[in-house]
């Protein structure tokens, strides 16, 4: 299985793409294939935004839920991915059928 | 100078309102005169066509505070006033898709209504809504039941 990120974010916004591109690096440090990572145009994608509960970007999804509504520290973006891939591994091992 | 009357005539508000606003601190008097009337310049004037479309497009005293804050600030610039405006759109669109929801619900009781002169003991409208409440009601209690043998 995949962890799938997604960045919602609106666009011009020189804040969110600075911490948009530091959280960026921490996936690619990780260089780990089963990551997956998506920007999100809020103004493109509003329905989409409003049905996970995006108020105020930058946000962060993750595997199609809410995960963070600001942009989080490196530090806890980093757990947060660790334990997401630690599980994602769990759950591999006990049901290899949904392995992608 | 304008007095309170002239520029509420001319901003379409009452004078109440302009007191209003002083009060949140989103309007003051360029100065008061010797027998203590508010006195204002056209740029009160602007000011309150500012408000007043701002609260058209949904923003609240505060949210239009920050705004008129953004405006006066040196350092602020359109991106600002931008990712404000991207917000409210994202909180208009969740309170749309809530009223949806809501409506959905409405049609749903609706369409099991037959439109009978029934006496209301029988109004399939009340016993939903009350079979509802139940719902909720049993759901509740049986979360709350739940909860603690969770933790066990």
């Amino acid at each position: 299985m995949t962890v799938k990120i997604e960045a919602f974010y609106t666009p011009g916004c020189s804040k969110c793409a600075q911490a948009k591109e530091t959280l960026k690096s921490i996936v690619e440090k990780l260089g780990d294939e089963r990551i997956t990572w998506r920007d999100v145009n809020v103004l493109e994608e509003i329905d989409y935004a409003v049905e996970l509960g995006v108020l105020s970007p930058p946000a962060i999804a993750i595997d199609g839920a809410l995960v963070f509504h600001a942009l989080p520290s490196a530090e806890k973006f980093t757990r947060e991915l660790l334990k997401r891939l630690e599980q994602s591994v769990r759950d591999d091992a006990q049901n290899p059928a949904r392995k992608k | 100078m304008l007095t309170i009357g002239k520029v509420a005539a001319r901003a379409q508000v009452s004078a109440d309102s302009i007191r209003f606003y002083e009060r949140e601190g989103l309007l003051s008097p360029a100065q008061k005169s010797e027998s203590g009337y508010r006195l204002y310049t056209d740029e009160a004037i602007r000011r309150l066509n500012f408000i007043k479309h701002a609260q058209q497009c949904g923003f609240s005293l505060a949210e239009i505070r920050e705004l008129l804050e953004l405006k006066g600030h040196d350092r602020a610039c359109c991106n600002d006033v931008y990712r404000v405006a991207v917000e409210k759109k994202l909180q208009l669109e969740a309170k749309i898709k809530a009223l949806k929801t809501m409506s959905q619900a409405l049609n749903r009781l609706i369409e099991v209504c037959s439109r009978d002169t029934k006496p209301l003991d029988e109004c399939p409208i009340l016993a939903a809504l009350e079979s509802s409440i139940a719902r909720e009601t049993i759901r509740s209690r049986g979360a709350a039941k739940r909860r603690p043998e969770a933790h066990s």
